[in-house]
């Protein structure tokens, strides 16, 4: 049995002293697309965040390919090849395009300028845009400037936050293809995603969350449209 | 106009002694939210070293100056990084208790240089290069102790624009600036980055000490009187923004300038102040912010 590439047990955290997540368990084997889903405010990110080591959790532990990540500070996590592009495309908005891609790029001394070129053929729109300061770009630009910000850095596991949302269809597309030749390049996929066919379309494992607990997680195979709107009470 | 043009020379000679002085405030205030309050006892720490160069030490005024620069750099940076590192670093997060914590700090400092040196100013001579001055037109003059400041700080400004810009951890530093969370996650060791910013920002405490002993006498709180419109300087000119902590010092400098040429130097604050009200409540956000297509 192989080591899973991501392994969370009995996880709980929350703010100050409103729980969020209570003893979730999620594992993610190597070179997969694991989906995370549930409705809004079952805490989806709470959990992508206490995984990247922006929240202390209260109980429970994190380990990354086997060792045991739980108090490491979150440029440490990235450093290991965790790489996070969180909700609500984030940049650095008075960087420009070019400076967001290197200054995540020399964060992590892996010295590979070839990952900015990769990133930038992955994501060929940002390539006119460089000069452009970030918090100038659109929504979907900012996406997919979230996305090779975090691929710059060398990640074996890459976790994103509901990268389609306010996206428009065509640009989806382009983040749903980028996604899926990511994970085909080996690099495992941590996905919290809203839209199920595009959950469906991607995920090989998909987990759901509702009021801060797993109540579902298998393979893709074993869910339906019918059975996922049923489990989200969508 | 007249009076706006006579008093230039001293306007920007101000506005470049409280740009110095609101360099490293605006860092440690936009980077770690810590209102630094023992920064004006920073730039004490700069002008005494001048003087311990000068009057211990020995150094001929003619260079010592020049001597002085990096080395108080160096001291006062060093003191700001030790202070990040050992006690202001357990407060982030926590501005208030930043301000209570940093006023205290700044109470050891002033007691620590009355100690040393006593409590009397103390002068330190200006080299004899920059002794006499320019004469502009009649009337305007412009003597070289200014002159060298103003030029000072030009070259700090030129030297922050490139580190910011150019350098790794200039651009690290803009990035935690701008989201520290987002750059954790980026992999970019943000305590790092927050002892570099202390140790640059208290270092250009120090470069304007040392600016300050060619204007007037070098006492223990000296500092102290820098602090307030340095931090005015800061809030007007946009947090963590270069352009506009540049325009809002020389502003602010010709402003005091021009107002105490013919007000006294009571009054003169007190408009200072009500212009500087008026403007904030028609832009708080001062005068430059980060642009962005979002609506906040």
């Amino acid at each position: 049995m192989t080591t899973p590439h991501l392994n969370v047990r009995n996880l709980s955290a929350g703010y100050g002293r409103a729980r969020v997540l209570f003893d979730i368990d999620l594992t993610v084997h190597p070179g997969t697309i694991a989906c995370v889903m549930g409705r809004n405010g079952v805490g989806k990110t709470t959990l992508l965040n206490t995984i990247a080591g922006l929240i202390t959790p209260t109980t429970g532990t994190i380990t990354h390919t086997g060792t045991d990540i739980t108090t490491l500070a979150p440029h440490q996590r990235t450093r290991r090849g965790i790489a996070y592009a969180p909700q609500g495309h984030d940049t650095f908005a008075p960087l420009t395009v070019a400076e967001n891609l290197h200054v995540a790029h020399q964060a992590t001394r892996r010295n590979r300028p070839d990952l900015i070129d990769a990133a930038l053929e992955r994501f060929p729109r940002l390539k006119p845009l460089l000069g452009r300061k970030a918090g100038l770009l659109s929504g979907g630009q900012a996406q997919q400037l979230a996305i090779a910000r975090a691929l710059v850095t060398d990640p074996d596991l890459l976790i994103l936050d509901e990268p389609t949302e306010g996206i428009q269809p065509n640009i989806v597309a382009e983040i749903e293809t980028a996604i899926t030749d990511t994970a085909a390049q080996g690099i495992t996929v941590l996905l919290v995603e809203q839209y199920l066919d595009v959950a469906l379309r991607l995920a090989d494992t998909i987990t759901v969350i509702d009021a801060g607990r797993v109540i579902h997680t298998g393979p893709r195979t074993e869910l339906t449209h019918r059975s996922a709107h049923a489990l989200m009470a969508i | 106009m007249d009076a706006i043009i006579s008093q230039l020379p001293t306007g920007l000679a101000i506005g470049a002694v409280l740009l110095l002085a609101a360099l490293g405030l605006n860092f440690t205030f936009g980077q770690m939210g810590v209102i630094n309050m023992a920064h004006g006892e920073l730039i004490m720490t700069g002008a005494y070293t001048a003087y311990v160069l000068h009057a211990w030490i020995g150094l001929n005024p003619a260079y010592s100056l020049l001597i002085a620069l990096p080395v108080a750099f160096t001291i006062t940076g060093t003191l700001g990084w030790l202070l990040e590192l050992s006690i202001i670093r357990h407060f982030y997060a926590r501005p208030l208790d930043t301000l209570l914590l940093t006023f205290g700090i700044g109470m050891i400092l002033q007691q620590a240089a009355r100690d040393t040196f006593g409590a009397p100013n103390v002068d330190v001579p200006a080299p004899a290069w920059l002794t006499g001055g320019l004469t502009l037109t009649d009337g305007i003059r412009i003597h070289y102790s200014r002159l060298f400041i103003l030029a000072l700080t030009i070259a700090c400004v030129i030297a922050i624009a490139h580190y910011l810009n150019r350098s790794r951890q200039g651009r690290q530093m803009r990035a935690v600036i701008h989201n520290r969370d987002l750059a954790a996650i980026t992999g970019i060791n943000t305590r790092k980055v927050d002892a570099t910013t202390f140790f640059i920002g208290s270092g250009l405490a120090g470069i304007a000490g040392v600016a300050l002993t060619l204007i007037g006498p070098t006492g223990p709180t000296l500092g102290t009187n820098y602090i307030v419109d340095a931090f005015l300087v800061v809030v007007v000119g946009g947090l963590g923004q270069l352009r506009g902590t540049v325009l809002a010092a020389f502003t602010l400098g010709i402003l005091n300038a021009t107002v105490e040429a013919w007000a006294d130097a009571s009054l003169a604050k007190l408009i200072v102040f009500a212009t500087i009200v008026a403007f904030l409540q028609a832009r708080p956000q001062g005068l430059f912010t980060v642009k962005t297509r979002a609506l906040t």
